[in-house]
């Protein structure tokens, strides 16, 4: 049996040599758009610095509503990640959005905790930093009455303060994707990690002081592996061509890979008092 | 959204079984054992790291005090005083601002106050 390789067809292989060409273009476009994410101007909203403590910055956003709301909004937001996923870029901000309706906006930035931070406690963050910032916030606005938005782990902060301070001129207390009710293990990843059978909070930060970005980082993608790791990368891939989209994409890659540390101190009481007390803090009911 | 079907597609491949994995992944993450491991693989870390870390750093806090220098733990124990200090003057700003109100309101009351009253009561009393 004899085998005949397959005639040559010129043509076939011009086809091929420029479908890989064009693939090949388009992988390096993929590869710079991962790269540059890292570099892409986020947080643009003007604002201006009110108040600091230690790390944390209060900020006024600049209003551009003609009417305010008499009532102040102040924005919490997690201890983990930076805030600017409240005023990612122009056209896909949050703040932009809440300045076009009116709210006088206010955002509390906890910063990135250094090794002398690593005694900072949840209490430190809600019942010291709050309350000072929510002062002065009032007074530099000359407001009677404020909201109060936390996000992710700023809503359990959001909700020890509201609690402690029944007197408070809070107005609402809005609260988005709050860590607070772990009443039922099974449906939360972290209640099932941190488990005080297999998971040392004591050794870990004792040994620590701060819990590395590289931890948080690799839990918080952890929760949903493949569609981190690699759903990410092939969806991009799938949009390449959308300008938009890859902008709005590379914002986010650059949000998500761009974390902070966290207090030892804060991490414990997250892990030990909120999340295997079940301890969810009694609101204000009016 | 156009999804690319070239041969040079870097994903091509993985991407039929993407939904697979992840529901498999999915439900490894999810189970006893991989806590379990996890946690066991943070605690060798833990007890290698710790000391080992403990150690390096009385060595590095012993070289700078030698070739006299500020170590970590002096800078550390400076940076934590300065926060307290940071809090006091938060703390009398606050007061500031109280006692700004007060004055404001005694200002307030006095320009209500007829001539006749404010001259009564600006004036010095008898002895």
């Amino acid at each position: 049996m004899t085998n005949t390789p397959p005639a040559f067809d010129p043509e076939e292989a011009a086809r091929t040599f420029q479908e890989a060409l064009k693939e090949a273009s388009r992988n390096m476009r993929g590869a710079q758009v991962v790269a540059k994410s890292y570099d892409i101007a986020v947080g643009l909203t003007p604002k201006d610095l009110i108040w600091s403590l230690n790390k944390a910055r209060l900020y006024r956003y600049r209003p551009t509503a003609d009417h305010l709301h008499r009532a102040t909004l102040l924005l919490i937001y997690a201890l983990i990640n930076k805030p600017y996923i409240f005023d990612l870029r122009p056209g896909r901000s949050f703040v932009e959005y809440l300045l076009s309706r009116g709210f006088d906006v206010y955002l509390l930035d906890w910063g990135a905790p250094g090794p002398e931070d690593r005694r900072l406690s949840f209490d430190d963050y809600a019942a010291e930093y709050v309350p000072r910032a929510v002062r002065k916030m009032l007074r530099v606005s000359g407001a009677t009455e404020f909201n109060l938005l936390g996000y992710c782990i700023g809503s359990a902060i959001a909700s020890v303060y509201a609690a402690l301070h029944p007197e408070a001129p809070l107005r609402n207390l809005v609260l988005l994707t709050s860590p607070l009710d772990f009443s039922k293990p099974e449906d939360s990843l972290f209640s099932k990690w941190f488990d005080h059978r297999y998971f040392d909070v004591d050794k870990i930060v004792d040994t620590l002081g701060l819990i590395p970005v590289e931890f948080i980082e690799t839990w918080s993608k952890m929760l949903k592996p493949i569609e981190n790791y690699v759903g990410t990368y092939t969806g991009l891939w799938g949009k390449l061509d959308d300008d938009v989209a890859v902008e709005g994409w590379q914002a986010m890659h650059r949000w998500i890979h761009d974390g902070v540390p966290m207090a030892g101190e804060a991490f414990r009481h997250l892990t030990v008092a909120i999340l295997f007390s079940i301890v969810c803090p009694s609101l204000p009911t009016e | 959204m156009s999804e690319p079907k070239s041969i040079f597609d870097p994903f091509a491949t993985w991407r039929p079984f993407q939904e697979t994995w992840a529901k498999t992944m999915g439900e490894t993450v999810a189970s006893e054992e991989f806590a379990k491991a996890m946690g066991q693989y943070i605690d060798n870390y833990m007890e290698t790291a710790g000391p080992m870390r403990q150690q390096m750093e009385k060595a590095v806090e012993r070289y700078f005090q030698q070739i006299n220098l500020p170590t970590r733990s002096e800078v550390t124990g400076l940076a934590e005083r300065l926060t307290n200090i940071e809090m006091r003057v938060d703390d009398l700003d606050s007061k500031l601002d109280e006692a700004l109100d007060h004055l404001k309101a005694i200002r307030e009351a006095l320009a209500g106050l007829s001539p006749a009253r404010k001259k009564r009561s600006t004036s010095k009393p008898a002895e």
